[in-house]
């Protein structure tokens, strides 16, 4: 039993009360200051996964092999922890238009992390059930927390429903694999399940474990609750929903397929291929039409975890060698970050002063604040996937470990043409986006806006990730690659 | 007749069928709730028969979990409905429509 290799999940949820608790003797006015103290908290622990001090980015095992720390972890562990502390500048940015308990925001968010954390460590089942519940009933306050607003309220009852429907199929599907093999453990049930590779219940348990996954990440056809959600959502909340929800039912759904049942993963390329093929051409075709932008945005995450899936359709062509398509996977994932990140921060500040979200508000950004513009286009352009931005390598490693499989099995190829067809889809809503900040004349609204310092900090450092992992990919690739091949079997 | 683990098993997926049902055929939001509880007591009752006649623990503790987990959505689930509730004066899925293309 080693405990502390835990150090940076329970450093969090210590810091996740003493947020609660200073909420009671802090002034009203000063709470604030909260929201930077829990940054500056976060900060030093990132820093201290990087400094190679400490036991948190120790390589080993904990509670009888429950809780893994490896590279694929740890680098999980980082992109969380950047995740939150862009989540809390914007939630700093939107305190004024949470009517109560800005503390209790804050707070949340950092239990959701802690969630995130230990989901990145789970190599249990026991523990991968606990750790998404943590995230999701978080989730479900962070998604409803305007409770004045109807919207908001609408789309926490639709999360909670449909997240609980998830939840009960994937505990479902753990009691047939538990009760089939005996194991709850990813190593020792990987030993055992080629034994099983017949048996239709245990095939029935894993398949209604990943539907519980394909939730989370919103892949098709568990993507329905994510449009809602997104749009009703606080802008904070719905940001880290899009980054640190899917990257947590990513981080679990690599651990699930590659780690515990490489075996029955290679069985499963081609459902594996088609949901992320329709995954990409839902996302895309019905983002078209949209004209709120958190609701174009919630597509687009939609259309994001179809590309993702690319990558874990790679691995699974060839569960021996995961470190092209892992690696590939870490990368997007990290563009994506830094990516809707900035596009959250510009939304939030933009529809602060208007009461709609629709796209028209964004009319003539360019002389409003320039910075807010050049910010939303470059995410878009990011997103989009054109070069020299991080979206656009991603997209590249992606395609490149799919093609690589295309001698094997024709289907790869089938799927880089409709990932090629998603993405010029695509390129016609994001410039939707961009040609209303440039080119729209109906702009009503031209007074400047003023950005606050939390959410000016917040561009800056969205802008310096976008253009840091497109121009110099090399740091964050090796690093990926080598928490990839703890995917190999 | 003597009852054995299948008995349990079929026992349990009635009971995830039924909730499944409930889930998906009923408009009100507290009795959808409550089909899902169901669901997850089936997953319970499976977890519990397994561990039982293969003579492992393991199930049983993770039947504590599941209703420690349970307890605390169940929580967050009615405060969130009883909000809804008090802001639309209705528990229908029909009403929650304010957000639609």
């Amino acid at each position: 039993m080693n405990a502390s290799l835990m150090s940076l999940e329970i450093s969090v949820l210590a810091l996740g009360m003493l947020v609660l608790l200073a909420d009671l003797i802090m002034p009203p006015e000063r709470r604030k200051f909260l929201g930077y103290a829990a940054i500056a908290a976060l900060t030093t622990l990132l820093i201290a996964s990087f400094s190679g001090y400490g036991s948190c980015s120790l390589a080993g095992t904990a509670f009888n092999g429950m809780f893994v720390n490896d590279a694929l972890s740890l680098f999980f562990k980082r992109f969380f922890i950047i995740a939150a502390i862009l989540v809390l500048f914007i939630a700093i940015e939107f305190a004024e238009r949470l009517a109560v308990g800005i503390s209790e925001y804050y707070s949340l968010v950092i239990f959701a992390l802690a969630g995130m954390l230990f989901a990145a460590s789970a190599n249990n089942f026991a523990m991968l059930f606990v750790a998404i519940e943590l995230i999701t009933i978080t989730f479900y306050v962070l998604v409803s927390f305007q409770r004045n607003r109807l919207a908001s309220l609408e789309a926490g009852v639709k999360y909670l429903i449909l997240g609980a429907l998830s939840s009960s199929f994937m505990i479902y599907g753990i009691a047939l694999i538990w009760g089939t093999t005996g194991k709850l453990n990813f190593n020792e049930l990987a030993a055992v399940a080629p034994q099983y590779t017949g048996e239709k219940i245990f095939l029935l348990g894993i398949l209604l474990v990943v539907v519980g996954l394909g939730f989370k990440i919103a892949a098709f056809p568990f993507q329905i609750w994510a449009p809602d959600v997104y749009q009703g959502a606080p802008t904070p909340t719905t940001a880290f929903l899009a980054v640190g929800s899917k990257a947590a039912g990513f981080v679990l759904l690599l651990r699930v397929l590659f780690v515990a049942l490489p075996v029955v993963a290679a069985h499963w390329v081609n459902l594996l291929i088609v949901i992320s093929a329709i995954t990409i051409l839902y996302g895309n075709l019905c983002a078209i039409p949209q004209r709120n932008i958190k609701r174009l945005m919630g597509y687009s995450s939609i259309a994001h975890a179809g590309y993702l899936l690319l990558g874990v359709a790679a691995i699974a062509g060839n569960v021996h060698d995961a470190t092209a398509g892992g690696a590939a996977i870490l990368y997007y994932l990290a563009g994506y970050l830094f990516t809707v990140m900035a596009s959250f921060t510009v939304i939030a500040l933009v529809v602060k002063t208007s009461q709609t979200e629709d796209i028209s508000v964004l009319a003539g950004l360019h002389q409003r604040s320039p910075l807010l513009a050049a910010t939303l286009t470059i995410a878009m352009v990011s997103l989009a996937g054109i070069p020299p931005l991080a979206g656009f390598f991603g997209k590249f490693l992606l395609l490149k470990s799919v093609i690589a499989l295309g001698v094997v099995n024709q289907g790869y190829y089938c799927l880089v043409f409709t990932a090629l067809a998603g993405v010029v889809i695509s390129l016609y809503y994001y410039f939707g986006v961009v040609r209303a900040i440039y080119f729209s004349k109906d702009a009503a609204d031209l007074s400047p806006i003023a950005i606050s310092g939390s959410a000016r900090l917040c561009i800056w450092l969205s802008l310096a990730g976008i253009f840091w992992l497109g121009i110099f990919p090399d740091t964050i690739l090796n690093l990926a690659s080598e928490a990839a091949k703890v995917l190999s079997s | 007749m003597q009852v054995g683990l299948q008995h349990y098993l079929v026992i349990s997926a009635l009971l995830f069928a039924t909730g499944l049902l409930g889930v998906i055929m009923r408009r009100n939001l507290l009795v959808m709730y409550m089909s899902l509880e169901l669901m997850l007591n089936a997953a319970n009752l499976a977890l519990v028969s397994f561990s039982r006649y293969n003579n492992n623990l393991d199930g049983q503790v993770l039947v504590f979990f599941i209703i420690t987990v349970a307890a605390a959505e169940v929580a967050v689930g009615l405060a969130l409905i009883v909000a809804l509730f008090r802001k639309r004066q209705s528990a229908h899925v029909e009403d929650l429509t304010s957000m639609k293309l």
